[in-house]
């Protein structure tokens, strides 16, 4: 069985089309108009048992409607979901107490009360029997350095230690899969650090599956085995970090400084069996982007020495974070 | 300068257009409003034919014109101005390069004027109809009523303004809102006509703000008042409009203070 | 019965929030009074000239209204959904609400109730006793019962009718300010329904059904019979305006949008 499995998911949005100007919004007041927006367009996605899976996306892209339906806060418009079992939406009440959320920006816990009042409440509320409770409370009181947090507040924590409760307080019922959007957003390096490792650690120790959200590609660098990248409501990636950067041309780059101007065809020519793109920067400068299935530098390097003398060689490995910009920024390249 | 304010009005007016729900249900619930007055009065009047000097067809017009002139001065900058202050967004608002306050009230009255072309001056024609009222025929009655009206509004809107501001030193407090609310529409005269309270409250309440909100206004267009004592009326009017800007001033200036101290 | 347990657990909560903040807590017990004082003087300054309001003496009247503030104060103290666009629509913590495996609208109630509210019902019994003394008002054994059948269905006719128009934010996000105003007419089924014309009866008594919160129940703890099949209704309505209002909550769930984006 998989953790998430939905087809064709979609979701859309019914929007007031407002008129413009004094006279239009008085028409608006007796006859109204309206838009439908989709914001999440059948999507299909599966995802195993064990899984750390980073969902990436532009603002607007369908981030937050996606995780809301998989959470059972929306309900779908059309297409199928099941998530450890259950339709979300329709089966709300049995189904969350099998996931656990953070909402990196919005509290799960009692803003006025003790921390430990919360888990006290929470425990209630997912009727979790006093002997698990305690069990787990207390482990999760020592990996996340909770103990002298407990008696504290909630709005006297500062955001490193919330967050820090806030996980803790996903996951006070066990579940099997955990749900995180933007959980790093606001933290400084080594909180973030910290949450990673913790992350990391309930994955393998648990086996949790874990889907998260995120602006900070380093979270996913850190953590996921599998990126999944939303586009105006489409998937257009769906695989892992080190492929991504290979499908879309973010293979190293090559910067080479000759002795002597050549025509940038005559350049193209040495290597036209394999797929490097030769581009002119200013005089004796070119880049050569290495795009195709593993094209190595050395065989670039290979094809030019014999006809061109080179004077400088600078290897640059292409980042995600420029990658992904240049996804959104270009489009998809091989769609 | 003062455009500023116009566009801070014309742009509250559009959003009220935009809200439909509040206005259709708005209709039927201020329409309900005179309609269970009326006939609570109309029990109370039973037999008799008049009562401390006000016939039941006066009463049924007072009714009707208090009801209507409550959709004009009636808003909830109150409720508005707690909230801005509870989460903040006052400190952004203050960076504006308008009077906050002043904003506020216009805002206010653009809602006013709103309900007041929408709302009140359609319904007025109904209930018209529907019950019997008499509306006076003279032009200066209404130019009277026009101007004490206006008054009325910011009357009240200077109480909702200081309710609001008093969140900068209680922190919940939405009871406190509630409450006004409920003294303002029995207090005012939009329940009960002032003239009907015993002596001492009478007494009491002539010293107060609130009959200049709602009784003022009906009074001089349901009953039909002599001019002496319309320009009584209003001099009370002006006076309690000047003198509670001294509080929200004081109130203002206050709470600015704390703002800077507490790093907005 | 875990709802129940739950709800003494929020309870338990809420008693130790209201303790960190016990100005709040005065506040909402004079704003309660001051709510029931105000109708009270209306009532009063009325029948200073009048001895009846169509055949209803100034007791009676003032018994009706002291049995209406009992299921009001409930309604007060469990359907405090005042600032639900604000708090749960535009703040999102509706999100949080549907995450949880309780029913949303449990937990919503329990998140926002204000029990101090009850003192309504304490008021409410001194005025009726009161009025009760000065009519020298007989009681037979099966009143209390009846009375607590009332006070419940009363209670859920008002909250259920509460429940529909705060799912109005469900629905569309725009602001609504029908809540306050409701809360007014709710306290037209205060007077005796005699008083006033067909149309606005028919709105009382089934549209907007505050006739059974007061007066059709109260009548009948006055020994009126004219209204007696109506306030046998009282609880049925309770239940069917109850059910009514969960289910257009449950239906705008459905739709609900969520926040933000």
């Amino acid at each position: 069985m998989y953790s998430i499995e939905a087809q064709g998911l979609t979701k859309d949005f019914k929007i007031v089309q407002s008129r413009e100007g004094m006279k239009g919004a008085f028409r608006d007041l007796f006859d109204r108009q309206y838009r439908t927006i989709r914001a999440v367009d059948e999507i299909d996605l599966r995802i195993n048992p064990g899984e750390i899976v980073g969902y990436i996306g532009e603002n607007g892209a369908g981030k937050s409607t996606t995780i809301k339906m998989l959470t059972g806060i929306l309900q779908p418009t059309s297409g199928d979901l099941k998530v450890n079992g259950y339709d979300p939406h329709g089966e709300r009440e049995q189904f969350v107490k099998t996931i656990g959320v953070v909402f990196g920006q919005r509290s799960q816990l009692w803003w006025d009360l003790a921390v430990r009042e919360s888990f006290r409440l929470l425990k209630k509320l997912y009727s979790i029997p006093d002997e698990d409770y305690h069990r787990h409370l207390n482990r999760l009181t020592e990996v996340l350095e909770m103990g002298p947090l407990l008696e504290q507040p909630v709005r006297k924590l500062s955001l490193g230690q919330r967050m820090r409760c806030e996980l803790a307080a996903a996951l006070i019922h066990q579940p099997r899969l955990l749900f995180l959007d933007e959980p790093t957003i606001g933290l400084d390096v080594l909180v973030k650090e910290n949450i990673r490792r913790f992350l990391k650690q309930i994955n393998e120790e648990y086996g949790t599956t874990i889907l998260l959200t995120t602006h900070d590609l380093s979270d996913i660098e850190a953590l996921s085995h599998r990126v999944v990248m939303l586009d105006k409501g489409k998937i257009i990636y769906n695989g892992g970090l080190p492929e991504l950067s290979k499908q879309w041309g973010g293979g190293p780059r090559l910067y080479l400084e000759l002795k002597e101007e050549w025509a940038l065809s005559a350049l193209q020519d040495f290597t036209k069996d394999i797929s490097a793109e030769w581009q002119h920067i200013e005089g004796r400068c070119y880049r050569v982007g290495l795009t195709g299935p593993d094209p190595s530098v050395s065989e670039v390097l290979s094809r030019v020495v014999p006809h061109a003398s080179i004077k400088e060689i600078r290897i640059e490995e292409a980042k995600t974070e420029d990658i992904v910009r240049r996804i959104y920024q270009e489009g998809v390249p091989h769609a | 300068m003062l455009e500023k304010y116009m566009e801070l009005m014309r742009l509250r007016f559009l959003m009220m257009l935009a809200y439909r729900v509040n206005y259709y249900s708005g209709i039927i619930i201020y329409s309900l409003n005179i309609g269970v007055y009326y006939f609570l009065w109309m029990a109370i009047y039973g037999d008799q034919s008049s009562i401390n000097g006000t016939s039941s067809v006066q009463m049924a017009t007072y009714v009707a014109v208090a009801w209507m002139s409550r959709a004009f001065y009636f808003n909830n900058l109150d409720r508005e101005i707690a909230q801005e202050i509870r989460d903040g967004t006052v400190a952004v608002q203050l960076l504006r390069p308008y009077s906050y306050v002043l904003g506020k009230g216009f805002q206010g009255l653009g809602e006013g004027v709103f309900r007041l072309l929408l709302f009140s001056v359609p319904g007025m024609v109904i209930v018209s109809f529907i019950f019997p009222i008499q509306l006076p025929s003279d032009a200066s009655t209404w130019g009277w009523f026009a101007i004490s009206l206006l008054f009325g509004f910011i009357i009240n809107t200077q109480i909702n303004v200081l309710t609001g501001l008093m969140a900068f030193f209680i922190l919940n407090n939405m009871g406190m809102i509630r409450a006004k609310r409920v003294i303002i529409d029995l207090l005012s005269g939009l329940v009960i006509p002032i003239t009907f309270f015993p002596g001492w409250a009478k007494e009491i309440l002539s010293y107060l703000p609130f009959q200049g909100i709602s009784y003022v206004p009906s009074t001089i267009l349901a009953k039909g008042v002599p001019l002496a004592e319309v320009i009584t009326f209003l001099e009370v009017q002006l006076i309690w409009t000047v003198l509670l800007w001294v509080p929200i001033r004081l109130l203002w200036i206050n709470a600015r203070r704390r703002l800077v101290v507490q790093g907005g | 019965m875990t709802s129940s347990k739950l709800f003494i657990d929020y309870f338990m909560q809420y008693v130790k929030t209201r303790l960190q903040y016990r100005s709040d807590f005065l506040v909402q017990m004079v704003t309660d009074i001051m709510f029931q004082a105000v109708n009270l003087v209306f009532i009063l300054v009325v029948f200073s000239h009048t001895t009846q309001l169509s055949s209803w003496s100034r007791e009676e009247v003032i018994f009706i209204y002291g049995y209406f503030l009992v299921p009001f104060s409930i309604f007060a103290a469990f359907f405090n959904l005042w600032e639900f666009n604000e708090r749960y629509i535009i703040k999102g913590e509706l999100d949080r609400v549907l995450t949880r495996p309780v029913h949303s609208l449990f937990q919503v109630m329990m998140e926002t109730m204000t029990p101090e509210s009850l003192s309504g019902a304490v008021t409410g019994l001194a005025v009726m006793g009161w009025a009760a003394w000065e009519m020298e008002l007989d009681f037979y054994w099966y009143d209390p019962l009846f009375f607590i059948l009332f006070i419940l269905g009363g209670a859920a006719v008002y909250g259920g009718l509460y429940i529909m128009l705060t799912s109005i934010s469900l629905f569309s996000d725009s602001k609504t300010d029908i809540q306050p105003i409701m809360y007014n007419i709710g306290n037209y089924g205060r007077y005796p329904i005699d008083i006033y014309n067909k149309v606005i009866q028919i709105v009382l008594t089934w549209l907007m059904p505050f006739a059974f919160v007061g007066f059709y129940p109260a009548s009948f703890l006055l020994h009126d019979e004219r209204w007696l099949t109506f306030a046998m209704f009282t609880p049925v309505m309770g239940l069917i305006w109850f059910s009514l209002g969960v289910l257009v909550w449950n239906l705008g769930i459905k739709n609900y949008r969520g926040a933000g984006s």
